[in-house]
């Protein structure tokens, strides 16, 4: 059996001939190729399914539009009322996250969510962008209000508390997926180098298994919850306590 | 003359699959009865129960076969010739990270399999969503176990570089923080899938409401064994000053049964939450929308105990 290697990446200095060094300026190569992948089948797939909405008519069509439609029964449902901006934030965190959990399936590529810098950087960008919208509906004064509630003395661990929620998002996924890799490459190391374990792997499914069960069935869930407590986290944010004001 | 690391390393080998076998042995039992007892209630759907009742089996038996494959990681690397206590010392911490958390899984992951099963002898001719149910709530439980087991390569990887005492201390006490870390949480989870499951069987119309609530909760139940995780890798990494060693070692330890012992009883509390408000939308599905958002909020302020330890072991882990 191989040594499993947990840190794997090529790293890439692309300031180094301007004169900046220094770790902070490094880049994973692995990552950064993935992640183009990602975004050019995502351009695809924009393409195609606009393509199959101007027919109207079709397999493709139908499949556009329930997926559509899902996810703006799942908005309705937890947001109570419908914005296309919120529809369309969640969903294309959706989409991005589900292929990168997905990538793997392609050979020689690997998730970029088993690298903690790409699920960091979204958790960052989903809590923000519940911020800045709670700014928007509530205003700023009501905003910073929030964080003095409800006495003053709770003002530290309310900021706790809201970087709590980054740390939880991301490493809720970051610890899913980089376990599943994990496991999926013991496999490959265990059986590797034997043809008669690869082909009784083969032979009894338990290869597509790990994959199909690591790669899609856990990447889907994965990138579920991400956009689901994003969700959450925004009709949290931007609820407007009418219980309150009817009282007065 | 007993030669205590191959003692410790042989005990750790032993104590990472026997006590993983004994808790999916316990749950798998937990699953037939209930299956058993459901064919009893409802012959006729004996084809739907029986199906649900194996594939809740194989799920089951996730937790022994990742305690199978540490037993081999371990037994595959012996023990080098210098140090050789400090390493055993620190596969020691690996035995127990997945030891106590696959035991804990192991039996609890059980209980959605029970619940469905009964489910689907109320309501037999709705077992496929049921299933479909079961499948997920099933599969998120073993999370922890994916974590407990990444925490426990980590250590393996990084156990050849020991050179003192304070570092193996270190590792066995990130591994005792993930296996205690995953008790409470595993359990809470594992209350809250059962009454997803139970709740279907007493109102099937609420099968969508039901799906998309039981994903959020599961996710923030979940919340405190990825602080034990954070706090798991955070003290596998660190680097620690060689002098000082008593108060070192002391310190490495107190972090981690602070955040072990931290995420109990959140854990388990936020479970049972959101265990009332499923069985509160089955009841009454037009509350769906303010007994759900009741839920977490309740759920978000149980969570800041969680948050508590977790500080605490950071200052503790870090700061010294």
């Amino acid at each position: 059996m191989k040594p499993i290697e947990i840190f794997k990446y090529t790293n890439w200095k692309p300031f180094e001939y301007l004169g900046i060094h220094g770790n902070f300026y490094s880049i994973h190569a692995e990552t950064i190729i993935s992640t183009w992948v990602v975004l050019g089948i995502i351009l695809v797939a924009a393409i195609v399914s606009r393509h199959f909405l101007k027919k109207q008519v079709g397999v493709g069509n139908y499949l556009v539009v329930s997926f559509g439609q899902t996810f703006i029964d799942l908005c309705n449902q937890i947001l109570g009322n419908f914005k296309y901006k919120y529809f369309a934030f969640i969903t294309s965190i959706f989409c991005f996250i589900l292929l990168c959990n997905c990538i793997s399936l392609i050979p020689w590529l690997d998730e970029p969510t088993q690298d903690l810098n790409t699920t960091v950087a979204m958790g960052i960008i989903a809590i923000a962008y519940t911020h800045i919208q709670s700014v928007k509906v509530h205003g700023l004064w009501e905003y910073i209000k929030e964080y003095f509630s409800p006495f003053i003395l709770m003002f530290p661990l309310n900021i706790v508390g809201k970087l709590a929620n980054v740390v939880s998002i991301s490493f809720r996924l970051f610890g899913n997926i980089f376990g599943g890799a994990i496991i999926s490459q013991i496999y490959h190391n265990a059986v590797e180098g034997s043809i008669l374990l690869e082909s009784i792997g083969i032979l009894s499914t338990l290869d597509i298994t790990v994959k199909v069960f690591f790669g899609l069935f856990e990447g889907f869930i994965q990138a579920f919850v991400f956009s689901m407590l994003t969700l959450t986290y925004l009709s949290v944010a931007i609820q407007k306590d009418t219980v309150e004001k009817g009282n007065v | 003359m007993i030669d205590y690391s191959q003692l410790l390393h042989y005990c750790s080998i032993a104590f990472a699959v026997g006590v993983n076998s004994v808790g999916v042995g316990i749950g798998e039992g937990r699953a037939s009865v209930a299956a058993l007892k459901a064919i009893n209630q409802q012959p006729s759907a004996q084809n739907a129960i029986g199906k649900v009742a194996i594939i809740g089996t194989a799920l089951i038996e996730t937790s022994a076969v990742l305690g199978l494959f540490t037993a081999i990681i371990l037994f595959r690397n012996p023990l080098p010739e210098t140090n050789a206590l400090y390493v055993a010392i620190a596969e020691v911490g690996c035995a127990l990270a997945i030891g106590l958390s696959g035991f804990i899984v192991g039996i609890v992951s059980s209980f959605p399999t029970e619940q469905s099963c009964y489910s689907i002898a109320r309501q037999p001719f709705f077992s496929n969503k049921i299933l479909n149910l079961t499948l997920l709530t099933q599969s998120i439980i073993q999370s922890p176990l994916i974590f407990s087991f990444l925490v426990l390569l980590f250590i393996k990887t990084q156990a050849a570089t020991i050179t003192t005492l304070a570092d193996s201390v270190r590792y066995l006490s990130s591994g005792l923080c993930i296996g205690l870390g995953s008790i409470g949480p595993a359990i809470g989870l594992a209350i809250f899938a059962k009454n997803a499951c139970k709740s279907i069987g007493i109102n099937r119309h609420v099968y969508g409401k039901i799906l998309t609530f039981s994903i959020i909760s599961l996710a923030i139940i979940e919340t405190p064994i990825i602080f034990a995780l954070l706090i798991s890798l955070v003290l596998a990494i660190i680097s620690i000053p060689t002098t000082n060693m008593i108060t070192t070692i002391a310190a490495m330890l107190a972090a981690g049964i602070c955040m072990g012992l931290g995420t109990l009883f959140p854990g388990i509390s936020s479970g049972k939450v959101a265990s009332k408000a499923c069985i509160q939308i089955a009841y009454r599905p037009d509350a769906h929308p303010i007994v759900s958002r009741v839920s977490m909020l309740a759920q978000g302020l149980i969570d800041t105990c969680a948050i508590y330890a977790l500080l605490i072991s950071l200052m503790i882990a870090i700061l010294r």
